[in-house]
């Protein structure tokens, strides 16, 4: 399995800004520390937000990861947030991505910047160049307290050696794209990092203006640092990194199948509707805790080594608050929010806990269930509704897990590989038993 | 509410098998014709095989009851420009003639208002404008030709073959309404050739497949019709005499109308007797929402040593009818064998539902779906005065009620699916397969505004005609007056052209 954490710098930054966060992270996989066009004494280009995404899908599709993490540093926060659209989207250039991390990041929004900062610092070019004094004030005015020699120099000597089209480029034009709705909502596992001293990127904007773009994020305050909080506070940073990437990578698919599912066989929607499976469920409302933890237990019963029960819980109560299910009910049933509460209190209530059974006993008060012979004074559901319920969800229970990309790998199924975005799609050339194509490499349980 | 002023000579709802032919035949009759589809329009490219992410289903709540409760959503309907036959298997054989008159010939169950001659000149009409693939011979029909060769077998099928072979049972290439060559279909472009990738169930992204909105609905537009994507007809209007005068729909939340002479209802076996109940109207018999019929589809499941991975290919590309009318048995008609390629979450959910497994027994099945292999059946299944469809108390989100199916298995089914459990072990067992189980399923949304020659008996008369109102017509698989053990979508489609034949012939 390869895997990567691609890093992107801020204005005026380059990859050496990584340095030191980058030697913390080694085990965790290979760290990929880029200069953005125009910084870092790379070739300067006038590119706009997209052309910076489409110089991203280049850099990683050339590296071709099969589970990867992007770390975005503010105007590299932008690109990641944006790069991480596209993965949902369906880009084979981005497929594999499991997580985000954001560093004082621009967000898809117009970034708030006062316009006389932004005035002074699109003039400093007036001249031709960013002079020493003019980058010592930019990376002062960043940091909480003046950074140590030889960083500060290293700072300012990439603030300096700056493209003129790169940074008048994002200042004036990259900066305030608008971005909203191209990123809409994202499901990938995000880390949203704010320094306790930083100014228009701070935690408030962060909360306002990055947060609400992740269904599945969590923001941390690094204290000792404003703006360049990997020069300010490298160790903190990367620590923050290492746990939230690692369970992320920790859940990626295996190897063949991101690797199939990336491949031109797969068509872009397929693409993305089979990662966003594979993302953690939107949380649900309509289950209590205690609820949660007797369908938890209930998935373990059904799906024993299967499922993960607490995963496939959550699962099923997204979907019953969303409220699409299936298309019918029992007509002997109530509507299936209130089937799947009463069902399980009833469950709960026949086993007398029904999560702190052996999973032995669980088998059998079901066995009884499904005989309808079990029923409970007082209890929501009679056996005729226990045994109705029971049987929907099971199959909600089978339906929810077979159709996750985990399962899919798990027991090598193929069959979404069957057509790309091309005009002839491949299919299968081979439907004979015992015959395989050079493509299906995925394995099948022994 | 908007509205277009203009009056139509035809308005249809529903652009499935049951609407979409009669829609190209009247446009060509230089009808004009509206054609008002509650789902959107997709092009084949669109759809993506994944078995939750298709979006091509009916998946608005129905409540089933009865014994024999039946599955709906992915199970069997569709929305969408094409209905049913965006996802339909498009595995079609022909109206076997004997139960077109089961009732001559049995006692149970009903004859058809129709010759069987007659039907089949409909039904060669379709296949020439579809484009049918099948075997050279076909064993049960010595005249029979289709016009592509047979698409390619997959495991299950080859299994199947030699089951059957071993029993002394005929089979052979199923018949199927796809094209096993790259074929042009007029007014849409080419239709490239199966190549086997077996989502049919998730909508057929090289147009191989036949479906509405690749053959006769661009034929009807060709012809002047107009086919409206997501209008959800809710209301019909009547003038003083009752006959139909226009219909309300909804278009993205705008109430609109549409005025016509005549209105022909091809919502499918659920949605057109749901509305015609819930606006009272042509139910005179009280037959509207009775005789809810669905097919026998008991399925035989076992694994194999071999890598079967039966989701590769066409799913049902091997057939046998010899079991239409097998001898020494207990039931009225009979049933069609078939071999099976289903993905995984629809096996899933059959097999946790369907039979009643949960378990190291699941986990280790679907683990081992690779090399899983099953057949079903698809078999006759008669009225009954239990088996209807009534509305519920709770409404859908137009303020109609929502429709309530009970369905439980009289002993005629019960006789079929008991003989259909015992053959197909038996073929599964010379096929080599072990751990034999099966599945019990319902399939197909048949009867309910079933047709005949007694406006006391039947809701609309042979020509698909209500016997209340006299512009207002059926032609869906609601019509049915029995189930048939072929599979509906080639009939429903062939009393389509003839419904529209008779319209033109008897309108004043
Ligand atoms: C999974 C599956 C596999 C199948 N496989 C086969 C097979 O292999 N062979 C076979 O012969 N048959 C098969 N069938 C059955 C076949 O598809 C149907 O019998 C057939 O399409 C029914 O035709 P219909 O005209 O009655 O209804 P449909 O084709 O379902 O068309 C009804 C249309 O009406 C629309 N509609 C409903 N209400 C309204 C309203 N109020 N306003 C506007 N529009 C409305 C619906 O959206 C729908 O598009 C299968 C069905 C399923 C579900
Ligand atoms: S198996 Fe053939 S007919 Fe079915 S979806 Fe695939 S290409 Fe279309």
């Amino acid at each position: 399995m390869v895997t990567r954490l691609f890093f992107l710098h801020a204005l005026g930054a380059s990859a050496r800004e990584w340095d030191r966060v980058i030697e913390e992270l080694e085990d965790v996989g290979e760290c990929v520390a880029l200069d953005l066009p125009g910084f870092g004494g790379s070739a300067d280009a006038d590119l706009d937000v997209a052309g910076l995404v489409d110089w991203l899908a280049g850099q990683v599709a050339a590296r071709q990861p099969q589970n990867w993490a992007v770390v975005g540093h503010s105007m590299g926060g932008k690109v990641a947030t944006l790069a991480a659209a596209r993965a949902r989207d369906g880009d084979p250039a981005f497929a594999g991505l499991a997580a985000v991390v954001l560093l004082a990041a621009s967000p898809p929004a117009p970034e708030p910047m006062a316009e006389e900062r932004r005035a002074e610092m699109i003039g400093w070019f007036d001249d031709g160049h960013i002079s020493a004094d003019e980058a010592a004030t930019f990376v002062d005015a960043n940091t909480a307290t003046p950074l140590p020699e030889p960083l500060r120099s290293q700072a300012t000597g990439d603030v300096e050696r700056s493209g003129r089209l790169a940074w008048k480029g994002w200042l004036e034009r990259g900066s305030r794209e608008d971005w909203q709705r191209a990123a809409g909502t994202l499901s990938v596992p995000a880390l949203i990092v704010a320094g306790s001293e930083d100014g228009d990127l701070g935690e408030q904007a962060q909360r306002r203006l990055n947060l609400p773009h992740y269904r599945d994020a969590r923001v941390e305050v690094v204290a000792g640092a404003a703006h360049l909080l990997p020069y300010e506070q490298p160790a903190a940073v990367a620590a923050l990194i290492r746990e939230h990437v690692l369970p992320a990578f920790g859940r990626a698919l295996p190897a063949p199948f991101a690797a199939l599912l990336a491949s031109d066989r797969v068509s872009r929607r397929t693409r993305a509707v089979i990662m966003e499976r594979h993302a953690a469920p939107p949380p649900g409302n309509v289950l209590s805790p205690e609820q949660r933890a007797v369908l938890a237990a209930l998935v373990e019963t059904v799906l024993p080594g299967g499922a993960d029960p607490v995963d496939l819980a959550g699962r099923i109560d997204a979907m019953l608050t969303s409220g699409i299910g299936d298309g019918w009910r029992s007509a002997d049933l109530p509507a299936d929010a209130e089937a799947w509460t009463s069902g399980l209190d009833t469950l709960d209530r026949l086993a007398g806990g029904f999560a702190d059974q052996t999973s032995a006993d669980r088998d059998q008060l079901l066995h009884a269930v499904n005989d309808a012979s079990r029923s409970a004074d007082g209890a929501m559901f009679d056996a005729g509704q226990m045994r109705l319920w029971f049987a929907e969800a099971r199959a909600e229970i089978a339906r929810q897990w077979m159709a996750l990309p985990a399962t899919m790998a798990r027991i090598g199924y193929d069959g979404f590989a069957v057509g790309g975005d091309g005009p002839r799609k491949q299919g299968y050339r081979r439907t004979a038993a015992d015959t395989i194509e050079d493509w299906q490499t995925l394995e099948t349980p022994s | 509410m908007s509205g277009a002023a203009d009056t139509v000579d035809v308005v249809i709802v529903g652009s499935g098998a049951g609407g979409a032919p009669l829609a190209a035949r009247l446009a060509k009759a230089g009808l004009s014709v509206v054609v008002l589809e509650a789902g959107r329009a997709f092009r084949p490219d669109d759809h993506v095989p994944d078995e939750l992410a298709a979006d091509i289903y009916w998946m608005e709540e129905r409540l089933s009851g009865g014994t024999d409760a039946t599955a709906f959503g992915a199970n069997n309907s569709g929305m969408g420009v094409g209905g049913s036959t965006l996802h339909w298997g498009a595995f079609c054989p022909r109206p076997d003639p004997r139960d077109l008159r089961l009732r001559s010939e049995s006692g149970q169950g009903e004859d058809w208002p129709i010759a069987h001659d007659e039907l089949i000149a409909y039904v060669d009409a379709v296949e020439r404008v579809i484009g049918v693939s099948g075997p050279e011979l076909y064993p049960w029909d010595q005249a029979r030709r289709y016009e592509l060769p047979p698409v390619a077998r997959n495991a299950p099928a080859d299994a199947m073959a030699r089951g059957c072979a071993a029993l002394g049972i005929a089979a052979t290439d199923a018949p199927a309404a796809l094209v096993s060559r790259d074929r042009v279909q007029p007014h849409w472009g080419e239709r490239r050739a199966c190549i086997n990738c077996g989502t049919c169930h998730q909508g057929c992204r090289t147009g191989a497949k036949a479906t509405t909105d690749t053959s006769w609905l661009p034929l009807a537009v060709a012809h002047g019709a107009e086919v409206r994507s997501e209008c959800r007809v809710v209301d019909i209007e009547r003038d003083g005499s009752g006959r139909v005068t226009g219909v309300v729909y909804v278009r993205h939340g705008e109430r609109r109308r549409q005025a016509c002479r005549a209105l022909f209802l091809c919502a499918g076996g659920v949605e057109t007797p749901r509305l015609l109940l819930n606006l009272d109207l042509a139910n005179s018999s009280g037959q509207v929402g009775r005789n809810f019929m669905a097919h026998v589809a008991t399925q035989v499941w076992g694994r194999f040593d071999a890598d079967m991975r039966m989701n590769r290919g066409y799913p049902s590309s091997l057939i046998t009818e010899d079991l239409m009318r097998a001898a020494g048995v207990d039931h009225a008609g009979g049933y069609l064998i078939q071999s099976l390629g289903v993905m995984p979450v629809t096996l899933a959910t059959n097999l946790a539902r369907g039979a009643g497994l949960w378990g190291q027994a699941l986990v280790d099945l679907l683990d081992d779906y690779n090399r899983l292999g099953g057949i079903g059946i698809n078999g006759e299944c008669l009225p009954s005065d239990d088996n209807r469809l009534t509305l519920a108390d709770e409404t859908d989100a137009f303020g109609l009620r929502k429709a309530r199916i009970d369905f439980s298995y009289g002993p005629n089914e019960r006789a079929i699916d008991g003989h259909a459990r015992r053959t197909m072990t038996a073929i599964w067992e010379a096929a080599g397969a072990r751990d034999i189980f099966a599945v019990d399923r319902s399939a197909h949304t048949i009867g309910t505004c079933r047709m005949g020659s007694d406006g006391d008996r039947a809701v609309v008369d042979a020509d698909g005609r209500s016997f209340d109102i006299d512009n207002l017509f059926i032609c869906d698989n609601s019509v049915f007056p029995s189930a048939l053990a072929a599979n509906p979508a080639l009939t429903i489609m062939a009393l389509s052209l003839r419904t529209a034949d008779r319209f033109l012939a008897t309108r004043g």
